[in-house]
């Protein structure tokens, strides 16, 4: 359903002393499946947000297509895109000055209808209803604005749902919700689901393990298969530079 | 008594359809309207014929007052001076604002200087809504003044808007604190085209545990100009907070000068100043829920000037 086409996305590079351009995502092929679940992993800086923010037309392309349901969407704004079914969940999401959750679940819903507001919260389960009041500004706290983040990304009913690190601040209770609730949207809605995540709770949910590592996917397939590499990821992820477990300039 | 025009310009700055329940005085083009009191509030014109005294009994509780002025007459400059005296423990509302509709090339302009007492232990929440609309090209002026003195354990909550159309403002507001007095003052000002708004605000702190937070938003569209200059002066142990934050669209500019003087030990000022464009993060999250991009700036812009205090 979405096929992603020999991308290329690079950036101006900012690292200390460097000049010119960083690839990110180098010559990038992909087909992500109907209705499937994903797990994308790997280490920090891999390019994960990366890809998300390509897709959803946050990061424009530096070359290659996008395809989503046969339509090339690589032209199209955020905008449209958001329209033709794609949504996505901030792994650092904004807030604003004087924006309540309960009006960017209606621009969501594109509704403002309070009972239909008030079933999605239902539906959703991992905020309570008094959550609509609350101002979506600084004063949230890192948890509680990314279960809006969620909320607001379910409530578009997409055909996409990508959620960037969505476990990020969660307390231990609501991980296991928050899953089933995915997994839940997954089996009624179809979505097709890519979570983006650390999190081997994630990852056990997912029907295909993804890991992204220097712009490209170097694992595809079940968690199983995947254990061996993600622990080799997680001792460490800075090879190149290691000096030895035990230096002091040991960049883990 | 009321024409269309009065109607449409009286729900704008005051909300009002039709005539306001409780104590009123309706100004328009420089003579009354219409006047009401209560029982509990006294409206009376001033020795010198210049504006209204407003008296707000002691202990007085949950009344308000509507003092809207509409100007519709090409070529006047209407001035005003109010003086506003609450009771002891009173708790009252006041809606001021002032509405201008401009339909010919001659200036119009009004200036409304309001003075408060706020007596010892009395709430008072005021409100005032500045507009200006037609298709007449003179220009537009409105220029308030707000001056207030909080008496001990006084509180204020001042919510000041100017919300379109006017060509020049410039807006004053100085404050004044007892022991134990509080105030907040929420100023919301948008200007587009080449309009030009000032906005100066003094407030000094005198008393013992008093407060103040001054909050600014300003939304700066096409190639106008907002300047905002705001003073808070501690002469005791107290508290003070300025918030000034601007959102530049297109063109325009602004000078803000927040300026905090401790005059005492115990002195706590702060202040938060921020001048920019929209953040790309707001917009971006927006348009991923569907908007386009002028929808997303406008929602951005309407809940950035929400009148609705979250403090
Ligand atoms: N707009 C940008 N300008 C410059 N560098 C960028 C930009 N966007 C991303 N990068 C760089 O691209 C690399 C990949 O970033 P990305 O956010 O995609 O990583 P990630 O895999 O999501 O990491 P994490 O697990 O920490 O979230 C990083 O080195 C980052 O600094
Ligand atoms: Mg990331």
């Amino acid at each position: 359903m979405l096929q992603i086409k020999d991308l290329t996305f690079t950036v101006e590079n900012t690292d200390p002393g460097a000049s010119g351009q960083k690839t990110i995502l180098d010559r990038f092929n992909y087909t992500f499946e109907h209705g499937k679940f994903y797990g994308i992993t790997g280490p920090n800086g891999s390019g994960k947000t990366s890809l998300a923010k390509v897709i959803m037309g946050i990061n424009p392309v530096t070359s290659g297509r996008i395809v989503f349901e046969g339509n090339d969407i690589t032209d199209l704004s955020i905008t449209d895109r958001a329209k033709s079914g794609i949504a996505y969940s901030f792994q650092n999401p904004a807030r604003f000055k004087g924006i309540s959750f309960r009006q960017l679940l209606s621009i969501a819903a594109e509704t403002d209808d309070e009972s239909v507001l008030q079933k999605i919260v239902a539906r959703v389960g991992i905020c309570s209803l008094d959550f609509l009041e609350k101002s979506v500004d600084a004063k949230l706290s890192g948890g509680e604005i990314k279960k809006i983040e969620l909320a607001t990304t379910i409530a578009r009913n997409p055909k996409l749902a990508i959620y960037d690190e969505p476990d990020t601040g969660i307390d231990l209770w609501t991980i296991g919700p928050m899953i089933d609730l995915l997994k839940k949207e997954q089996k009624n809605h179809q979505t097709t689901t890519i979570v983006v995540s650390h999190n081997k709770n994630f990852l056990e949910a997912a029907d295909t393990i993804l890991i992204l590592k220097k712009g490209k996917f170097v694992y595809e397939g079940d968690l199983d298969g995947a254990i061996h590499l993600l622990t080799d990821l997680s001792t460490c992820t800075l090879p190149d530079l290691c000096e030895g477990e035990n230096d002091v300039r040991c960049f883990r | 008594m009321l024409d269309a025009l009065d109607k449409e310009l009286l729900k704008t700055v005051a909300d009002l359809e039709g005539l306001p329940k409780g104590a009123y005085n309706i100004r328009k083009n420089g003579k009354l309207l219409g006047r009401k009191i209560s029982a509990n509030i006294n409206i009376e014109t001033n020795a010198e014929g210049t504006g209204i005294i407003i008296s707000v009994a002691p202990n007085t509780q949950n009344e308000s007052v509507h003092i809207p002025v509409i100007l519709s007459e090409a070529g006047l400059h209407d001035v005003v001076y109010n003086s506003f005296i609450i009771g002891e423990n009173a708790d009252v509302t006041i809606i001021a604002g002032c509405g201008i509709h401009c339909g010919s090339d001659k200036k119009e302009g009004h200036e409304g200087i309001h003075d408060f007492t706020v007596h010892a232990n009395a709430r008072m929440t005021y409100i005032e809504k500045h507009y200006a609309f037609g298709k007449g090209k003179g220009q537009r002026t409105l220029n308030p003044t707000t001056k207030v003195l909080l008496k001990q354990n006084a509180y204020a909550e001042m919510i000041l808007e100017q919300i379109g159309g006017v060509d020049t403002a410039q807006r004053v507001n100085e404050a004044i604190l007892e022991d134990g007095a509080s105030l907040l003052i929420k100023e919301n000002v948008l200007t587009e085209d080449t309009q030009i708004a000032n906005s100066t605000n003094q407030i000094v702190l005198n008393g013992k545990d008093s407060s103040a937070n001054l909050i600014a938003r300003s939304v700066i569209k096409g190639d106008s100009k907002q300047d905002f200059i705001a003073s808070m002066e501690a002469n005791n142990k107290c508290y003070g907070h300025i918030e000034c934050d601007a959102i530049i669209l297109d063109n325009g500019t602004s000078d803000t000068v927040p300026s905090l003087k401790a005059r005492h030990p115990d002195a706590e000022l702060t202040h938060e100043a921020s001048i920019g464009k929209i953040a790309d993060d707001q917009l971006m999250k927006l348009m991923s829920l569907g908007l386009t991009y002028d929808e997303a700036v406008n929602h951005i812009i309407q809940g950035f000037l929400d009148r609705r205090v979250d403090v």
